[in-house]
């Protein structure tokens, strides 16, 4: 929100202060200062004019030919294309020779013949605000014809501030004012709310008032003013408003917001004459809309209503949208010159409903929707009256209306010590300074000894608890005084824990080659669909309100996001991919049921060629990796069991078991995915879950002496069916049915004519010992024999002869 | 036979032995001088022998002298033409030393993860725990216990995602905490990192996805104090141990009193710059002492324990020290930019 310093002066002596020590000193207690604007007064050279001579200019739609008193010996005449100029209106004149805020330099002209000297302003071409139709008029007794109109409008600091949600007290200028008055520790002034003098009907001759629903307007103060003039409100506080974004509409609506803008308390006038046609007191019922009952607003929309909301009913029309926006019916109009005033408190769920379900929000809304105090409706009466009768001669009537069936006794205040307070800022508070900083901020405070006895200024309903009142006092010493010190008494005994598998795996990844990526767990329901091998067989769960049909279910798997990581990177001309992601995947069979989110990497690793052999490679690379994790972060690594993966190819793919559970899955994708994804080349991909089987830190190796006695080394040549898959061989050796087997690796692989397409050949290195002496030639050939009929076993395997 | 003769013997042989190109040249050039028979100093040696006793031992040292000199650069001159043609046949097994295997290469964490080890390096340090909750939360834990009023703009449709009536993607990581509070008793010492989620439609610095890593402290006898210090220990750990910190005052439903965090600005060093928007200070999270009622929540007494929470924002933090302008990218995944940290 905006605030003027010319406004907030009225309240605390600021004008002095540099805006760097004003922004300083209001953000340390709170208040943030989002920008500071320089306001411009009215430009050099511009004076007051009175218009003394209107007509239109013959064969023109638009134009008229003015003449203006300008404080000089003669009227000037000036062609001006507004249409809201009256003869004796008091306007800004540019004379010939001044240069307007937009560049534009005057000067003596003829339009369509006609002379015209300098010209008629607008708000906007004097840089004082954005209204670009119709000349500003001033008050027509601001001051002389002559007079600069920078001495009638002066410059003014904008101030935009950040206003918490709990301090709907300081969307006015009035707290804002109260803030810096104890930032700055200068004294506050109340704005003048003096009684005006009374006089004419009483206004419960003219109006009654009932509150049908105390629930939703616990206060409703009203007041009957007539004899209001229709003319413009006075120029500074035109220029207030301004200052502040609002927009000059006539002295009554002026009123309402400077009011609204300067205490806090939204105001609504209703045009007396048009509500109450007879001559009988009029009803003014506050009660919840009828269904279907509709209401055409300011704004110039219809709105259909439902009970919850509530409306202000006059003579049997609903005339407002309590808190919210008033009727076209029994709105003011320039001609008004009767109103009555409402200065209600509405409730803040009933507002805060009726603008959700509505859809609209208002200056009034967002005051009361933070919860406003019942005891301001009637400050913010007794100001309008007292402006309206002091600047624009008003008559108020006698006997101000004031229902207040939510008046509640004062609770019991609330109680805090010194010490207490200390010992939570961890500083030493002695009760009188926090009693200081308490009244500065206009609470109530009761000191004996220690012990305070605080209550909050009416309209500050944030404060309930003592915690609340520790940030009062904690804010207005300074944060800046409290000694920074690291809780150090006691720490929990026990293991401090930290997610270390994952981070052990996050670094074999990255010891890979493999790129961290990030995707967006938020995707669209084909993209979830499309590769998911380790979800179970329920559809991705739906978001209720997505932003957009690419993020409207949560992923069952990491690897399509980072698939269409891949894509989109060789879009743009990458050569190398090789991205991995872990994250949580969401697994469950509805929305009624918080899902399963197992912790998942997913690993992608693209090649560009397509070439199937290097595919492959990468293929038996991925495996390896993937299988290392569970060698490395689990009791041992996960069997591989070849099959088929919906989206993996049909021949290069495979499960990972460990434990009984299948926790990946790791392959080649398959074509179709492939081309889903426009992705060129081939593409190798594998899936792991994470949590559930890895160890934090897994397990700790065991060490074996080393033996010093001489090794029998031995290759051993096998022919095994084409498709023989290695691992079932490896784990035969592994099986330790082969005495004195220390080692085994394939170090051939190959086939030939004369094994034919049905069979290939292997050769293992074998490397037997035995740690207590030499394994002689002859052991040796027991020793294959072992080897020979596990392998045969296991994989159909048979010796080669004369390898 | 003078000592200044042996000595210009010795000179000459010096200055033959430099002149050897190869090995061969060098023997003939010890055989020369130091030859068993027909060696030049070999044979001074013997004169020398025959000389008179007075004589003996001026010559004798000069001798000696004059043969170690040329022994010693026999066996410089030696090495330096065994290395010289070591050098020669190794040639031809040149490697081009500046070649780095790309395979080999180490792939890159992504920027929000090297924040949050940072984050969490730091915190473990100073005796927290990590500790996690799930990504779907429910309405109770992700508002209600946090003090987070049923009409509060939070809990609309406009700014959570909503999975039922009372599932939803937790828009922070702060129901963890409640969490933690009610799977254990205090002290408690804790950072909850994750991933959370708003409706936020995609900009420079607003995403649908984020990450949040919230802080929890409870205990007997917490201060602001301790809360000040525990921040400032993070900002210094974290942006360099010149960093100041300042707490303002703010509001946050589920801690009072509640501020904001500034931290001296990194790059320029509060003189003010294009990172801190010239103001010196740069907003890095947001911090308060546990609201009472929500340590009622949590199960704990707030008369006899009181306690701080915080949350920061990774991905606000890699953007400012990695000069990240556009936080899109980090959900991108251009290898071009993973491959920048």
């Amino acid at each position: 929100m905006r605030f003027s310093c010319n406004w907030l002066q009225d309240f605390v002596d600021c004008a002095d202060v540099p805006t760097a020590r004003l922004a300083e000193r209001l953000s340390a207690t709170g208040t943030e200062v989002e920008r500071v604007l320089e306001w411009p007064g009215g430009p050099p050279g511009v004076v007051l004019a009175r218009v003394v001579e209107l007509e239109r200019m013959p064969r023109s739609d638009h134009l008229w030919l003015t003449r203006v008193d300008a404080g000089g010996p003669e009227p000037v005449a000036v062609v001006c294309g507004a249409q809201n100029l009256g003869r004796g209106a008091l306007v800004p004149w540019a004379p010939p020779g001044t240069v307007l805020p937009g560049g534009t330099r005057l000067g003596l002209r003829r339009i369509r013949g006609h002379p015209s000297s300098g010209m008629l302003c607008s708000p906007a071409e004097l840089g004082l605000g954005a209204e670009r139709e119709g000349i500003l008029l001033l008050d027509g007794d601001a001051a002389e014809p002559g007079t600069p109109l920078a001495d009638v409008v002066g410059a003014d600091r904008v101030l935009e501030l950040e206003i918490t949600a709990n301090r709907p007290d300081c969307l006015s200028h009035l707290g804002v004012a109260r803030e810096l008055a104890a930032a700055l520790e200068r004294p506050l002034r109340r704005p003048d709310c003096t009684p005006p003098p009374r006089s004419g009907e009483a206004a419960r001759e003219l109006v009654r008032v009932a509150i049908a629903n105390p629930d939703g307007c616990p206060r409703y103060c009203a007041e009957v003013v007539s004899g209001l003039p229709d003319r413009p409100a006075p120029l500074w506080m035109q220029q207030r408003l301004r200052a502040v974004g609002m927009r000059p509409l006539g002295l009554i609506v002026d009123l309402s917001n400077y009011v609204c803008l300067e205490l806090g308390q939204p105001l609504h006038a209703f045009d007396l004459e048009r509500v109450r046609p007879g001559g009988d007191p009029v009803l003014v019922t506050v009660r919840p809309a009828r269904a279907g009952e509709a209401l055409l607003g300011l704004d110039g929309v219809e709105r259909v209503l439902d009970p919850p909301t509530v409306v202000i009913d006059i003579g049997g029309v609903p005339s407002a949208i309590a808190g919210l926006i008033g009727g076209m019916a029994g709105a003011v109009v320039a001609s008004t010159s009767s109103i009555l005033l409402e200065a209600a408190c509405f409730s803040g769920s009933a507002v805060r409903g009726a603008s959700r379900r509505l859809g609209l929000r208002t200056e009034a809304s967002v005051r009361f929707e933070k919860g406003l105090s019942p005891e301001l409706a009637p400050v913010g009466a007794a100001r309008f009256v007292h402006l309206a009768h002091h600047l624009g001669g008003a008559r108020v009537h006698p006997g101000p209306i004031d229902l207040h069936p939510g008046a509640r006794p004062p609770g019991p205040p609330i109680r805090v010590t010194g010490e207490a307070l200390g010992r939570a800022l961890g500083m030493a508070v002695a009760a009188p300074e926090a009693a200081r900083a308490l009244r500065r901020l206009e609470f109530a405070v009761q000191e004996v000894g220690d012990r305070l006895a605080v209550r909050p200024p009416p309209d500050r309903l944030d404060v309930t608890i003592a915690a609340d009142v520790l940030e009062e006092v904690g804010r207005s010493l300074g944060y800046d005084r409290v000694p920074a010190t690291l809780p150090g008494r006691r720490c929990p005994a026990g293991t401090v824990a930290s997610p270390a598998a994952r981070e052990a795996v996050r670094e074999l990844a990255l010891g890979a080659g493999f790129d961290e990526a990030i995707t967006v767990s938020l995707t669209a329901p084909l993209v979830a669909d499309r590769l998911r091998p380790l979800a179970p067989p329920w559809p991705p769960i739906e978001v209720r309100n997505p932003l957009g049909p690419q993020g409207s279910v949560l992923r069952l798997s990491c690897l399509p996001g980072l698939l269409q990581a891949a894509a989109a990177n060789q879009a743009r001309g990458a050569e190398r991919v090789r991205l991995f992601e872990i994250g949580r995947a969401f697994w469950g069979p509805s929305a009624a049921e918080p899902p399963e989110e197992p912790l998942l990497i997913g690993l992608v690793d693209h090649v560009p060629g397509g070439d199937a052999d290097e595919a492959a490679r990468r293929l038996r690379r991925l495996v390896a990796l993937v299988v290392g994790v569970g060698g490395r972060c689990a009791d041992g690594p996960p069997e591989v069991r070849q099959g088929r993966v919906p989206g993996l190819h049909a021949a290069r793919a495979a499960e990972l078991w460990a434990g009984g559970r299948r926790v990946g899955a790791v392959g080649e994708l398959a074509d179709g995915a492939r081309e889903a994804l426009e992705l060129r080349g081939r593409t190798v991909v594998a899936e792991l879950r994470l949590d559930g089987w890895l160890l934090a830190g897994g397990p700790a190796p065991q060490a074996r002496p080393i033996a010093s006695t001489p090794a029998l080394v031995e290759d051993l040549a096998v022919i095994v069916p084409a498709r023989a898959a290695l691992g079932p061989a490896l784990a035969a050796f592994a099986g330790g049915r082969v005495p004195h087997l220390e080692s085994w690796r394939l170090v051939d692989e190959y086939t030939d004519a004369r094994l034919g397409p049905a069979h290939k050949g292997w050769t293992f290195r074998l490397v037997y010992r035995d740690p207590a002496r030499t394994l002689t030639g002859a052991e040796g050939i027991g020793l294959r024999a072992a080897a020979m009929e596990v392998l045969a076993e296991a994989v159909g395997a048979r010796r080669r002869e004369n390898a | 036979m003078t000592p200044e003769a042996l000595a210009a013997l010795a000179e000459d042989a010096l200055a033959a032995i430099a002149g050897a190109a190869d090995p061969d040249q060098l023997e003939v050039v010890r055989r020369r001088v130091l030859g068993r028979r027909e060696g030049a100093l070999t044979r001074a040696g013997a004169v020398v022998a025959t000389r008179p006793p007075p004589e003996r031992p001026a010559l004798g040292r000069a001798f000696n002298e004059a043969k170690g000199r040329v022994e010693v650069a026999l066996a410089r001159r030696s090495g330096q033409l065994q290395a010289d043609a070591l050098a020669r046949s190794a040639d031809g097994e040149w490697v081009d030393m500046t070649v780095l295997d790309t395979e080999a290469e180490r792939g890159r964490l992504h920027p929000v993860t090297r924040v949050l080890r940072e984050i969490e390096h730091i915190f473990r340090g100073l005796g927290y725990s990590v500790a996690e909750g799930p990504e779907v939360e429910t309405d109770r834990f992700n508002f209600e216990l946090l003090n987070i009023p049923e009409d509060h703009p939070a809990r609309d449709g406009q700014d959570t995602f909503y999975l039922s009536d009372t599932l939803l993607l937790r828009t922070h990581t702060s129901p963890v905490q409640m969490r933690t509070m009610l799977g254990q008793p205090p002290p408690i010492r804790v950072i909850a990192p994750g991933r959370t989620y708003r409706r936020d439609n995609p900009d420079p610095t607003h995403f649908p996805m984020f990450h949040q890593v919230e802080g929890l402290v409870v205990d007997e006898g917490i201060t602001v104090g301790d809360l000040k210090g525990t921040l400032l220990t993070f900002a210094r750990s974290m942006f360099g141990a010149r960093r100041e910190i300042r707490l303002r005052p703010n509001f946050f439903p589920y801690t009072e009193p509640s501020m904001e965090v500034d931290v001296s600005c990194f790059v320029c060093d509060g003189a003010g710059c294009r990172t801190c928007h010239q103001r010196g200070w740069i907003e890095i999270l947001g911090s308060g002492m546990v609201h009472p009622q929500v340590l009622r929540h949590g199960g704990v007494d707030p008369d006899r324990h009181q306690g701080f929470a915080f949350g920061m924002g990774p991905e606000r933090i890699a953007m400012l020290k990695y000069g990240i302008e556009d936080g899109r990218e980090l959900t991108v995944n251009d290898v071009r930019f993973l491959h920048q940290f």
